[in-house]
């Protein structure tokens, strides 16, 4: 393994910056509307001098106001996923470790569901909801992972995976004292899907990403040496407890804002990281910003796919990665067994 | 440090993509419509909409509503509808813009319509909203009820801008159902138990359409729920016993085919209504709350009380009115020919 340099880090990130753009850009051009590649980047060109006359107002519609949002989601949600996949792994120690296995996603979808039922009209009120309800869980499980007054690996996944399955029959519950109509909503968005705008404005939300993926990025030297060994790392003066929760906070924030914009797409978070190990190493200096780059591009192909597969008919995107990520797990994990 | 700058970066990179794909999003609802005259409606879900007071070009994103456009005799103006649209066939062989709850927002897009038609009873909301953000024109009809699925009909006739066939059509479907309602009046309701799904077992709740279709055709459904569609236990239903059960024709074949495979079922076989060949097995009608409802309503009727339409009791002659338009035709003309007479 080569010594991890400033420079190996920006060519990289630079590579796959390079790969996510190619994505973007065939994600823009791919879709139900046929559209040539000119007139794309003809409609570019315009929006971006603001002459909005100059172009048919379809190729408007199409270009600003339907693929370039949710490509921009998609980033957002593939970024904070990965990211959080990959804070969690590294504090638990444990490649099975993911967003949604710590129960968050079941706590985003329950507080969604109750924000149904207490007022089903307010605009945005649902996302607000799924992000209280991830926090709330993530505290949850915080406390009951804790054992002799430190984070416990073990004993916080398990507390995870009860709570997961705990919230997923309160949901149940709670789903069949609800009308027919929200049914049909909430199952789609259990599912994990890109088609619905948030309430936010973006910029508002990549802030968030930048705060969370950069408060994770601060620890990625201790993180390191953590891997290594908990006691180790205290040897070498590293604030073990700082940095898991740190990490904690930071992971939960991204897995609540991802879970509350598009509901709970699943193997992202937990494969991504996995991925990126095997292409360019463990040192997570260089993982935490792969991960959320490798995972924009994952996201962006896999709801380019969920688009266009059965088009016009729009699959779930949580359906997308759940087909083509748990063959991939299955590789992984013999590949490591070996 | 350089690690920290290539994040840095890459973030800015993706700050930027996102200000891009955010600044246009509200110049996008003020460009709603050039056109000059434009109408101001509500919509049954109280959204306010802009309507062109001329609509060339509608979508239909439910079946219903697609039967609605044909029954009203618009179906030049129908630019596309769903995939499930079958109903006349001819809306098979419109454009289609995907499944009446995934929709391909694009493809609503290129057909470039300017009244987009959805229902509460299949759409969702976010669908809706989606395309409202686009600045197109969504009009939600929202129906409950037997008569609000004709008042549906009449407002979709309304904002397409030919409210006299509305009128005309629904007025023939009330007629109807008032003489229905006059054979039926004296006659107790028949206790039915209506199958939607019989694997897991899905009936209707009380609030749906066809809650009160039934109660149209002299029926009552048997199960009380506040859901639309409940997953019940059978042992609610071998415990209040219906008299008769419901099915809808595109659920299986043929009654009598249906009636013996229930009777080699060990759980089915035991029902009383079961026994006594008590079984319905209603047109895919009774499903979709549009004119042919009440198709629907009149055929469940004369299976549940077949003795209102024979015999000495019967008013005048019994049969299927499966054409609504000649119907409503005769009457009008009727009150002409008296106003003419007079």
């Amino acid at each position: 393994m080569r010594p991890l340099t400033p420079r190996r880090v920006l060519g990289i990130c630079l590579l796959l910056l390079a790969v996510l753009f190619a994505a973007v850009v065939l994600s823009l051009r791919m879709g139900a509307y046929p559209m040539a590649v000119r007139d794309i980047v003809t409609t570019l060109v315009n929006g971006a001098l603001g002459r909005r006359e100059r172009i048919p107002s379809e190729f408007w519609l199409v270009v600003f106001g339907l693929r370039l949002p949710r490509i921009a989601l998609g980033i957002l949600v593939g970024a904070a996923l990965s990211t959080s996949g990959a804070g969690f792994q590294a504090l638990l120690r444990n490649p099975l470790a993911d967003p949604y296995v710590l129960g968050v996603s079941s706590g985003a979808a329950l507080g969604a569901i109750l924000s149904l039922i207490v007022a089903p009209l307010a605009p945005g009120l649902i996302q607000v909801a799924a992000f209280v309800g991830a926090a709330a869980t993530i505290t949850g499980v915080y406390f009951l992972g804790r054992r002799g007054g430190h984070l416990d690996s073990g004993t916080l996944l398990l507390a995870g995976i009860i709570s997961a399955s705990f919230l997923s029959a309160v949901i149940m519950f709670l789903m069949t004292t609800l009308s027919g109509r929200d049914l049909r909503g909430m199952a789609f968005w259990l599912m994990g899907d890109l088609s619905s705008t948030p309430a936010v404005d973006l910029r508002w939300l990549y802030l968030l990403l930048l705060v969370g993926a950069g408060s994770i990025y601060t620890t990625a030297s201790d993180l390191n040496l953590i891997l290594s060994g908990e006691q180790e790392a205290r040897h070498l003066g590293v604030n073990v407890g700082r940095v898991k929760i740190v990490v904690y906070v930071a992971a939960s924030l991204l897995t609540g804002l991802a879970v509350s914009l598009s509901g709970a797409i699943g193997y992202v978070g937990l494969l991504t990281p996995h991925v990126m190990r095997m292409l360019f190493g463990t040192d997570y200096r260089l993982l935490i910003p792969t991960s959320a780059i490798g995972g924009a591009i994952i996201i962006v192909l896999a709801d380019l796919l969920a688009r266009t597969v059965v088009a016009p008919t729009e699959l779930p995107v949580g359906a997308m990665t759940a087909i083509a990520g748990a063959p991939v797990f299955i590789y992984l994990m013999r590949r490591s067994m070996r | 440090m350089v690690p920290a700058a290539a994040l840095l970066a890459g973030a800015l990179a993706l700050l930027s993509l996102a200000r891009v794909a955010t600044a246009f999003e509200r110049p996008l609802a003020a460009s709603v419509a050039q056109s000059s005259a434009i109408t101001h409606v509500t919509d049954e879900v109280g959204r306010q909409v802009s309507v062109p007071a001329q609509v060339n070009r509608v979508v239909t994103l439910s079946p219903d509503l697609t039967e609605t456009i044909y029954a009203l005799g618009l179906e030049d103006k129908l630019a596309g509808d769903t995939n499930y649209c079958d109903t006349p066939p001819a809306a098979k062989l419109k454009p289609h813009i995907g499944t009446a709850q995934n929709p391909s927002l694009e493809a609503i897009v290129a057909l470039r319509p300017d009244l987009i038609l959805a229902s509460t009873s299949i759409n969702r909301r976010e669908t809706v909203d989606e395309l409202a953000r686009l600045g197109l024109a969504v009009y939600a009809t929202n129906p409950h009820t037997v008569r609000g699925v004709l008042a549906s009909i009449e407002n979709v006739a309304t904002v397409m801008g030919a409210a006299t066939q509305g009128h005309g059509l629904v007025v023939g479907l009330r007629a109807r159902l008032e003489a229905l309602h006059m054979r039926l009046n004296d006659l107790p309701l028949a206790h039915v138990f209506f199958v939607v799904w019989q694997d897991p077992l899905i009936t209707i709740g009380q609030n749906t359409f066809i809650a009160d279709a039934l109660k149209w055709a002299g029926a009552e459904s048997v199960i009380i729920a506040d859901q639309n569609w409940p997953q019940i236990s059978f042992e609610e239903v071998v415990r209040v016993q219906p008299d008769y059960i419901v099915f809808t024709s595109n659920h299986s074949g043929d009654t009598g085919k249906l009636l013996s495979e229930l009777r080699s079922r060990p759980d089915w076989k035991g029902l009383h209504a079961v026994e006594l060949g008590h079984i319905v097995n209603v047109s895919d009608e009774i499903a979709r709350p549009s004119a042919g409802l009440v198709n629907a309503i009149e055929e469940l009727a004369h299976d549940l009380h077949p003795e209102a339409f024979s015999g000495p009791g019967a008013r005048y002659a019994p049969g299927l009115q499966k054409s609504t338009p000649e119907f409503a035709v005769t009457a009008v003309c009727g009150e002409e020919h008296a106003a003419c007479a007079r």
